[in-house]
């Protein structure tokens, strides 16, 4: 599915990610966990293209996706969302999603209908990713005046709305409780079983150990292990790299770290 | 025509000279860049308005007339600090728009309240030592661009010890790196900020009266073409950058006087235009600015 | 009547110059480019009508297409920049533009009379509407069917995806990259169509004003372009018109009386206003409570995807 191979970003002589190879299968969900500072941002903005890369390739089933834009690869099948929320705040909830909204291959429509074209016709796939994202009395309210968890949700939907293959999460539950961590676990559960892969950076721990098939850690830039979330929990070196100390578990102790 | 090489390089001398206060112009655009990510745009007017209010003052009240060039930028950092209050204090952080539009209202004050105290005509302004022409072999140095290029240096250095040598300059970059953790370590924003643009009002003060005593007459007609100029020289530099402004000041002087040998006066300023357009494709960071920050 | 027909022209194109600067900061850019394209539809049309006898209409169409042409060569360059690198590039633009028509000398005889933009002198004979019988009311009505076509046009957009786009690239750019959003071709494209806007309306002016020369487009004309939509505020085609009407109609006809003290008092209302309304007369609460009065159930968002 998502395949990094030997991929590097340096910014003035700092590795923020040195030589990341990774593959990810298509339908699992793969988490990417380390201390702040490890690269994870750095490494989901460099399969974005947000920046290029300044080594490395990113292929994405079987496309070499190097020196695309951000906005082709959302074409070519990656959405994502953001750290700190970066919604359209002036815009509507809807108008959110309908901005970010991909036409499945089979119901492409012209240039004019795309952009010119009234909303009548997309209405229903828009209403039943609110409905999805548990927004779906909120769709004519503008997104600055959202709840911060409702801001949350409505970036995971926008980047639903664009029918990706892959999704990646940066930090979804950054600032939430723990029964809206348990709604967010279970989005992601619906997301899988729909066929989307999901890559899910995250520090929140239970999040990650319950949700996620496998997961990578990464510490300065590299990859330090990977495995299932019982292998990553019993892994002196992720627990090493996170407290300084192989005596601490990570479940516990990372959630305020 | 044929035009000598000497003729070439005596322009470019002229031009350079006249170029410190294109820096100094330029040096308060981007500083105050640099404090808050906004452009000022009344800058180059208030810069005017304090030579102006320092020539009046000493029309008015007889004493020597080299006191103007005290008198000026003491003037601009008052009317510094006043656009500060009623442009930049109140405005929302994020909105760049509100502060830039108001920035424009300030300049239409600014300059409609000198040509309604002048009835719209130039003044004569003082300059110093024009009676002095220093010559270099073939070349010449005007006397009054020789003061005018001394007394912006000396400025410069006086700023530079004021924003890297003591604390309040710590406190301006502090606050334009990071607001809140300024404000944390007890930084007054605000005032900084105040403070910030009062500095440059005085630069600009300064900036003003060097232009008026190199060109002999002050005019609110002065405005605008050296907001462009400063503006220029700013993005060449490179946005907040110090020593981009000041290299920067010189060469546009410099290519200037040039343009306006080979070209004449009318088509001087194309070419200027030109200069900046080459920068913008070919170095859009200008000649010191730092490249796109990471995320 | 004459008075108030000709300060009805006067609205009606600074409102078309607002809303080439409005559709360009619906994506978050700021140009003074705007004039430079107003000038260039103006001597262009001008030139098509005077020296070439064309009709107005296809005079008007080549210099809004002259605009729209230039705005996009200047696009691509322009938008690899941001924020006030722009608009300093922009004034830049603008004076080039302008410097090279007080420059333009091209004199001409037509039927008997040398005409013809004359460098430093001007561009003295555009008389396409008295040589054709037009009164002023009829012109009025002409130049009023283009602005209430384009904010039309203008309107409609803000109801289609390509109008919420647009206000997405406003907002975000990285994100609305990150949705699917090509924001080099919707500035360009916004880029483009502001320069059609504004040449049109320099095209309507030249023929309205029937002389130009390069003092009419200075620096000081780019910005009322920007300030009729940031004072008017931009969630609203609407707010541009107001602005125009007020700033040209109250403040600058309505205040003769104040003489010389008028323009000092522009200067001031506009720092005032951006105190007290820093996004705008029109901002978003108003538009929506304006459209609650009005009966459209929820407000603005209610009715903007209907």
């Amino acid at each position: 599915m998502l395949e990094l191979d030997d991929l590097c970003k340096h910014f003035d002589g700092i590795r923020a990610v040195d030589g990341l190879s990774l593959k990810i299968e298509r339908g699992e969900v793969f988490g990417l966990i380390g201390p702040n500072g490890s690269g994870k941002s750095t490494t989901v903005n460099l399969i974005c293209g947000v920046f290029p890369a300044t080594r490395g390739t990113v292929t994405l089933a079987g496309r070499n996706l190097g020196g695309l834009p951000p906005h082709r690869r959302l074409n070519a099948g990656i959405s994502r969302t953001f750290q700190n929320i970066r919604l359209f705040g002036e815009l509507t909830v809807w108008q959110n999603l309908w901005i970010a909204r991909r036409d499945a291959p089979s119901e492409e429509t012209g240039f004019m209908k795309n952009w010119f074209g009234s909303s009548a016709r997309i209405r229903e796939a828009i209403d039943e990713t609110l409905e999805f994202a548990g927004l779906a009395g909120r769709a004519n309210d503008l997104a600055q005046n959202l709840a911060f968890g409702e801001q949350r949700r409505l970036e995971l939907a926008r980047a639903v709305s664009a029918r990706p293959q892959l999704i990646l999460l940066d930090e979804p539950a950054a600032g939430m409780n723990r029964e809206e961590v348990e709604d967010l676990k279970q989005r992601i559960l619906t997301l899988k079983n729909s066929g989307i892969t999901v890559l899910l950076v995250e520090h929140v721990m239970e999040l990650v150990m319950g949700v996620t098939d496998r997961i990578a850690v990464l510490n300065f830039g590299k990859r330090i292990a990977l495995g299932t979330p019982g292998e990553i929990q019993g892994n002196d070196a992720v627990r090493e790299a996170y407290l300084g100390s192989p005596d601490v578990d990570i479940a516990e102790g990372s959630r305020h770290a | 025509m044929a035009i000598d090489f000497i003729d070439v390089v005596q322009a470019i001398i002229d031009g350079l000279l006249f170029g410190s206060t294109y820096a100094l112009i330029g040096l308060g655009f981007t500083l105050i860049f640099g404090a808050m990510h906004k452009l000022n745009l009344a800058y180059a007017a208030s810069a005017i308005a304090g030579a102006y209010v320092g020539l009046a003052v000493i029309l008015m009240s007889g004493l020597p007339i080299v006191l103007t060039f005290v008198l000026g930028p003491v003037a601009g950092g008052f009317i510094g600090f006043g656009v500060y209050i009623t442009c930049f204090r109140y405005m929302p952080a994020t909105n760049m728009l509100a502060p830039l539009m108001a920035s424009i209202g300030a300049l239409f004050f600014i300059d409609e309240i000198i040509i309604h105290a002048t009835a719209g005509s130039p003044l004569a302004f003082p300059a110093v030592m024009d009676d002095v022409f220093l010559e270099v072999g073939e070349y010449g140095f005007r006397g009054d661009l020789i003061f005018v290029l001394v007394t912006s240096l000396i400025a410069m250095l006086v700023l530079l010890y004021v924003l890297f040598g003591t604390r309040l300059g710590l406190a301006t970059r502090a606050v334009s790196q990071q607001v809140v953790a300024a404000e944390l370590c007890g930084i007054a924003s605000h005032r900084t900020n105040a403070t910030t643009f009062a500095i440059t009002g005085v630069l600009g003060g300064l900036a003003g009266c060097m232009a008026a005593a190199a060109v002999g007459v002050i005019s609110p007609l002065l405005t605008v073409p050296i907001t462009v100029k400063g503006l220029i020289v700013t993005v060449i530099g490179g946005l907040g950058s110090i020593p981009g402004a000041i290299v920067a000041g010189f060469a546009v002087g410099g290519f200037e006087n040039l343009f306006l040998l080979l070209f004449g006066v009318n088509q001087r300023d194309i070419y200027v235009f030109l200069l900046l357009f080459v920068f913008l494709v070919f170095r859009p960071n200008g000649l010191f600015g730092k490249a796109i920050n990471r995320d | 009547m004459a008075y108030y027909f000709g300060l009805l022209q006067t609205i009606g194109i600074h409102t078309l110059l607002g809303l080439s600067a409005y559709i360009l900061l619906l994506t978050g850019q700021l140009s003074l480019a705007q004039v430079g394209f107003f000038a260039i539809g103006a001597y262009v049309s001008g030139i098509l009508t005077v020296i070439f006898e064309y009709h107005i209409v296809p005079g008007l169409f080549a210099g809004a297409l002259a605009g729209g042409f230039f705005a996009f060569l200047v696009g691509f360059p322009a938008l690899r920049i941001k924020g006030l690198m722009l608009v300093v590039a922009t004034i830049a633009f603008s004076e080039i533009v302008r410097l090279f028509f007080f420059n333009l000398n091209w004199r001409v005889m037509v039927n008997g009379v040398e005409v013809g933009p004359d460098s430093t002198q001007g561009f003295r004979e555009i008389r396409f509407y008295a040589a054709n019988g037009w009164d002023t009311l009829d012109v009025v009505l002409f130049i009023w069917l283009f602005v209430i076509l384009i904010m039309a046009m203008l309107w409609w957009l803000d109801r289609v995806r390509a109008g919420a786009t647009l206000r997405a690239v406003g907002a975000d750019e990285l994100a609305a990259q990150s949705s699917g959003v090509n924001i080099v071709a919707v500035k360009v494209a916004a880029m483009t169509f502001g320069g059609v806007i504004a040449g049109l309306a320099g095209g309507l002016y030249a023929h309205s004003a029937t002389y130009v020369d390069h003092l009419t487009f200075s620096v000081l004309l780019a910005t009322f372009a920007v300030a009729y939509p940031i004072l008017g505020g931009l969630s609203s085609v609407f707010g541009t018109l107001i602005a125009v009407i007020f700033i040209q109609g109250v403040l600058i006809e309505g205040m003769r009386f104040l003489g010389d003290w008028r323009n000092i008092f522009f200067g001031l209302l506009i720092i005032v206003a951006m105190n007290f309304r820093p996004a705008g007369l029109l901002d978003g609460n108003v538009v929506a409570q304006i459209l609650r009065i009005v009966g459209r159930g929820k407000g603005s968002d209610g009715e903007r995807h209907a």
